[in-house]
């Protein structure tokens, strides 16, 4: 007979405020979670959403990716072996929209790549966040250090950088712009390990998200306030399952005491204890990603399923341990004590 | 015939430096199908030497036999095994399991027991021992709602669904009114003699002794 089944039929208030408690404690770090990932992506999509590569930046720039300047026939030297390199520059800068309203965006300008928008010569893309904000295929613009115009070409998907909107821009136009030849980076995609190159400092993909001004103190804090919720929600699982287990203390010293065996209750609380937390957190992660399609296009929320999916997995882990170190007392319930303390 | 036998157990308890000897060594032997009355005053050891005797704590000394074997050095699984197969214990209260029906209580009993019974033997068991204690018609009711009196009656139908050898039954009327008392007396005697159960019975109350066959009297921690 199924006990720990029996006791949740009839005691459905009981495990539904504990079930509440689990759905919303996991939602409320589901959002956190999204809301953390979406000031990430915010601040680097461009970099984040390209494949794991090397990024290489001249080593006199100490570690400052627009202080980075490689000279052409480094950079030419370098496409050339490697057959998927980019050169690329990022700039942060403003654009004058048609009504002479400036937009912050960060211009990036590439050698030929798939990884990149390809743009031509006065030719724009922008990301999508700037059609919110009136920009039309087609608008003209223009900014006060580029000597000619841009025609707004379309929009990119997710194209963020330093928080801000990134305008893609033919290289010759970005060359333009910045008086230079020089590009300030050249990313090596598919590359594991970086090849020794005079002058040049290489970085992995996570290394350089880091040498993003203030990318690693954003990260760090967000990450910090995610981890302490998840510390926090298994410490709260914990308490209730104890809270649970203690008032159950002496019906558990009677159940052994007709000869329940210890493993049994055990597998009762765990069969309780996974029923509750998988319900919950199957609600948590279907309203956690309905709320993704319903949050404000503004919004920064980026939650992927992957995610909820790993911190479920993290919650069932810790309210298995939380359940499990709280059944030390049943392991400890001494059947007489339970029958001496009257009834159950 | 003698199927369970007490033979010198002594109990102390040790609270800090001070030793208490609760237990002075006591010698006792239960027929089949009789009741044993364990009789004495407050903290003469009666009901120390029930639960000892019913594997719930162990003696500090002496031998408990049943079925052989000495339960004295069995360890905590062995002893399980036997309270679930072989013991039936009644409470001074009925501590039913409270989210289970009458009919789920008997249920779990015989699941724990380890009875090999089929679905439908199961249920006919049940239905006979619900009707031996009179609560077949409450048998989808939960204890909350069951009255003192009838708490008490589906312990009893716990204690024995499983056919158990031996019943242990701890000051079972001690919770009841004198009218109620009587009716679970009587249905404790009516059972060991049926079921042919041997039973160790601890009470305070001098008008149950009329339905044991033995009375033993404990005094001090001895049987006098």
């Amino acid at each position: 007979m199924n006990i720990a089944w029996k006791e949740i039929k009839k005691n459905k208030v009981r495990f539904l405020i504990l079930g509440s408690i689990i759905f919303l404690v996991s939602f409320l770090t589901f959002i956190i979670s999204g809301l953390a990932n979406g000031l990430s992506q915010d601040n680097a999509a461009l970099i984040k959403d390209l494949p794991d590569g090397q990024f290489y930046m001249s080593t006199a720039a100490d570690e400052t990716y627009n202080l980075s300047k490689i000279e052409s026939p480094i950079q030419d030297n370098m496409l050339n072996e490697k057959k998927d390199a980019v050169a690329l520059s990022i700039q942060m800068g403003f654009l004058n929209d048609q009504n002479g309203k400036q937009q912050s965006v960060a211009f990036v300008a590439s050698t030929d790549s798939k990884l990149f928008e390809h743009v031509k010569d006065g030719e724009v893309i922008l990301d999508r966040s700037m059609k919110e904000k009136g920009i039309k295929v087609g608008d003209v613009l223009t900014n006060n250090q580029f000597s000619g115009k841009w025609i707004v070409k379309g929009f990119a998907d997710d194209k963020k950088f330093s928080h801000a909107p990134v305008a893609f821009v033919n290289i010759e136009n970005y060359k333009d712009m910045y008086r230079t030849d020089a590009m300030q980076l050249v990313f090596v995609p598919g590359e594991e390990k970086a090849q020794a190159a005079a002058g040049l400092q290489a970085f992995s993909k996570k290394e350089f998200l880091h040498t993003i001004p203030s990318y690693s103190a954003e990260q760090m804090s967000l990450n910090m306030i995610v981890w302490f919720l998840v510390v926090i929600s298994g410490m709260l699982f914990a308490i209730f399952f104890y809270m649970m287990n203690v008032q159950k203390i002496g019906l558990y010293g009677i159940l052994k005491a007709i000869g329940v065996k210890t493993s049994t209750l055990f597998k009762m609380m765990w069969t309780q204890m996974l029923f509750i937390t998988v319900l919950a957190l199957s609600l948590s992660v279907a309203f956690s990603q309905g709320f993704k399609m319903i949050s404000p296009d503004g919004m920064p929320f980026h939650l992927t399923l992957e995610t909820t999916l790993q911190l479920s997995v993290i919650f069932l882990v810790i309210g298995f341990i939380g359940a499990t170190l709280s059944g030390v007392q049943i392991k400890k319930v001494e059947p007489l004590q339970a029958i001496q303390q009257g009834e159950v | 015939m003698s199927v369970f036998t007490i033979d010198e157990v002594k109990k102390t308890f040790t609270n800090g430096e001070v030793a208490e000897e609760v237990l002075k060594g006591v010698n006792l032997s239960l027929k089949e199908g009789e009741i044993t009355a364990l009789v004495g005053a407050s903290g003469s050891g009666k009901s120390t030497l029930l639960t000892i005797a019913a594997g719930l704590q162990p003696a500090s000394d002496g031998k408990i036999w049943f079925e052989g074997q000495n339960i004295n050095l069995m360890n905590q699984e062995q002893i399980r095994k036997i309270r679930a197969s072989k013991f039936g214990f009644i409470f001074q209260f009925a501590h039913l399991v409270p989210f289970l029906t009458v009919e789920e209580q008997l249920t779990l009993m015989l699941d724990v027991s380890e009875t090999k019974l089929k679905r439908q033997e199961q249920q006919r068991e049940i239905d006979n021992v619900l009707k031996l204690v009179e609560m077949d018609h409450r048998k989808n009711a939960y204890p909350s709602s069951l009255s003192g009196g009838e708490k008490q009656r589906v312990a009893i139908a716990r204690a024995i669904i499983h056919k158990p050898k031996v019943l242990f039954a701890d000051e079972p009327t001690a919770s009841l009114d004198s009218k109620r008392s009587k009716d679970v007396m009587q249905l404790i005697q009516r059972l060991t003699k049926t079921l042919n159960i041997t039973t160790l019975l601890v009470t305070h109350d001098e008008e149950m002794l009329a339905y044991a066959d033995r009375v033993i009297k404990m005094s001090d921690g001895l049987v006098s």
